[in-house]
Formats: C-alpha cells, structure tokens, sequence
C-alpha cells in the first residue's frame, strides 16, 4: 500500500482534512505517550501533558519546516509540555514518590502484575536521581534512540551539553544499579 | 591513555557515543586494564537493562483514548498562523496596524484640521443668503440657478467645493 509521506500529510491537514492529523502522529502516539510518562511516572499525567503536545502541535503546524524531522519536532513540544507541567506542578522532588499508578499494572494474571510492578519500580529507581535534563537526554538517546544530534536540536543545546548530560546521566544510573546490588546480567535476566 | 580518562569516558563508550579515535584508545587500555574492563562491563549491564526494562514497560493508548485525544486537538484549537508568517498574516503586525491607526485618528481629532474660523470660507454671495434664510427675512429672488461654496485646508492647501442648486433650503431647529 503506497503510504502518504509527513509532508503530505502536513499540507492536507493545513487544508482541514482532520483524518490526517492522526495519521500523521500514529508512529509516533507510543513513544510521545511513554516519553511524558517517564518524564512524570503518572499515566494520567502523562495523558494531559500528551493532551496538550498535540493542541500545540496543531496550533502551530503552519510553522513547521517541511522536510525537517516531525518525529523530532512533536518530540520537542512533547517534552516542553513535560517542562511546563512539571514547573507548573512544581513535583521535581518528588515526581517518583507519587501515589502509584494502579491502573497500569492491572493485570489479570498476579504473576504477571507483580513483574511489571518489579519493573515499573526499578526504572523509576534508577530514574529518580536524575534532573529533568538527564531524563530527557538518556530518554530520547537511549530510550528511543534518537542520535545525539537530533537529541541537541530536540532539546535546544549544543551536542557537548548532550554528551555531557548523558554521561551524568548513565553514571548515575550505574551508581543506581551498584546499590540495587544488581550485579550479574543474568540474574536480571531470569528475573524479568 | 591513563584510568582517569579512560573512566570520565566509559559511559560514552557504553553508550557508542565516542568518536573511533577515542573508541580505538579506550578499546586499547581496556585490554590491559582489568578495572576499567569491569567499570566498563558494569556500564554496560547497567545501560542494557536499563534499555530492556524501558521497552518491556512501554505503555500504549487505548484506542478510543487516542482517538479522542486527537479529535480534542483538533477541536480545540483551529490552525492558526505561525508567528514566523510574514504580514498580512501575522496578528503581530495586524494589532500594530491597528494601534498605528488609532493613533493617527486621535492625533487628527485633537488637532482638527477642519477649522471653521479659519480654513472654511464660502462665498460671500451665498453666505448673505445663509444668513438671509436664518434671520427669516424673505430671500431675493435670484436668477442663479447653482450656487458654490468652497472650503480651503490651511495645512495642506487642498480645496473643497460645495454646489447647492436654487432650491436649496436650509432647516435650523433650534
């Protein structure tokens, strides 16, 4: 099936063809979603800062530059809406101690539920003592692979700020690791 | 290369984010150093872990949830001009239009260029007559069929002409 390219789909959703407006964000509805949500560790936060990406992502399609990244360019006002909740929230101390989210983990197997919660708390373990900068930084270098490049343009810095948050960033989360006492891959392994 | 460097490098090198050069070097001291080889290795189980639990935890919208999430965007706000466009789309520039305009209307009400006193003259024959009809003494018959009154702007010179026929009437209510 012949798929319409980003561009495309910028033009016909500035001529009012709404239908491509959600064509055009699909790849990428997961990866905004999961973003805000490690930006704040609550689903429904994460919900509202998606919310409010995507009424900016429309209001100011006519200033996006065809031929550049969408990708990067709804990753950028995702996280800015990240940033302005959370100052807004002013929750940076204590984004992970937050009452947990249940909903999430509902599962009907209790096996199940009790990995994923295991799961769900050891990321925000290791995630909780980085700034909101590092987060983004390893998030969208190593969560979702963006090139560290792309992660400087995304995030408005130069490709040192990028590398030098990053290295912060994976040295804590080695630190964090160290007093998990997770030390042998395997038994990690086996327990996920 | 010494441990010192090698060490403020390693979660980079985890990573892949050096540059061959410094990859070559580090790869190079790593052979001969066992501590930094297993600085190096807990680098990288912290990094890969860390990786895998992120996408074994990855959340993902209901769809209905999603769907109505798109429809509020688009509902919510219509498309609007980038701040970027250039005039006469732009709000920008068209507020400062209005605001250059609204000046311009004050400035001329508070000067008023439209000076009776000075800048309106009508003719003196017809002025008689005005005068004539406001006074409410009969008004001499005349054989002119149209009567003309000019009015001159002192600042810019520029002339206006009135032409009123022979049954012109003027009503004063008083």
């Amino acid at each position: 099936m012949w798929m319409k390219n980003e561009d495309e789909l910028v033009g016909e959703v500035l001529q009012g063809d709404h239908a491509s407006f959600e064509q055009l964000l699909r790849p990428y509805r997961q990866g905004l979603l999961n973003m805000a949500y490690r930006m704040t560790g609550n689903r429904e936060e994460a919900k509202e800062i998606c919310q409010d990406a995507l009424v900016k992502v429309y209001k100011y399609l006519h200033g996006f530059q065809r031929g550049k990244s969408f990708k990067s360019w709804a990753y950028k006002i995702t996280i800015n809406s990240a940033y302005d909740f959370l100052r807004k929230k002013k929750r940076f101390e204590d984004t992970v101690q937050r009452q947990k989210d249940l909903e999430w983990s509902r599962s009907p197997d209790p096996e199940r539920q009790y990995r994923n919660k295991e799961i769900k708390d050891r990321i925000e373990t290791c995630l909780k003592n980085l700034s909101p900068r590092e987060k983004a930084v390893f998030l969208l270098r190593d969560g979702d692979g963006f090139s560290v490049d792309e992660t400087s343009k995304i995030l408005k810095c130069s490709s040192l700020s990028v590398r030098t948050h990053l290295s912060r960033a994976r040295k804590k989360i080695r630190a964090q690791f160290e007093r998990m006492n997770l030390g042998y891959r395997e038994e990690v392994k086996n327990e996920m | 290369m010494k441990c010192k460097k090698v060490h403020r490098l390693l979660p980079l090198m985890a990573g892949g984010n050096l540059r061959p050069s410094q990859i070559s070097a580090v790869k190079a001291h790593l052979e001969r150093c066992s501590e930094c080889q297993r600085e190096y290795d807990a680098y990288i189980l912290s990094l890969e872990t860390t990786k895998e639990w992120l996408e074994k935890d990855r959340k993902d919208w209901e769809e209905s949830e999603w769907q109505r999430v798109v429809q509020n965007a688009v509902t919510q706000k219509k498309p609007e001009v980038s701040p970027l466009a250039p005039w006469p789309f732009r709000k920008v520039w068209a507020y400062a239009l209005m605001g250059v305009l609204a000046v311009a209307l004050t400035l001329l009400l508070v000067v008023n260029p439209f000076d009776i006193g000075q800048g309106m003259m009508p003719d003196s024959g017809v002025a008689s007559r005005i005068q004539a009809q406001l006074s409410g003494s009969p008004l001499e018959e005349s054989q002119q069929q149209v009567v003309k009154m000019t009015m001159v702007l002192p600042e810019t010179g520029q002339k206006i002409i009135w032409f009123f026929d022979k049954n012109f009437a003027l009503e004063v209510n008083e």
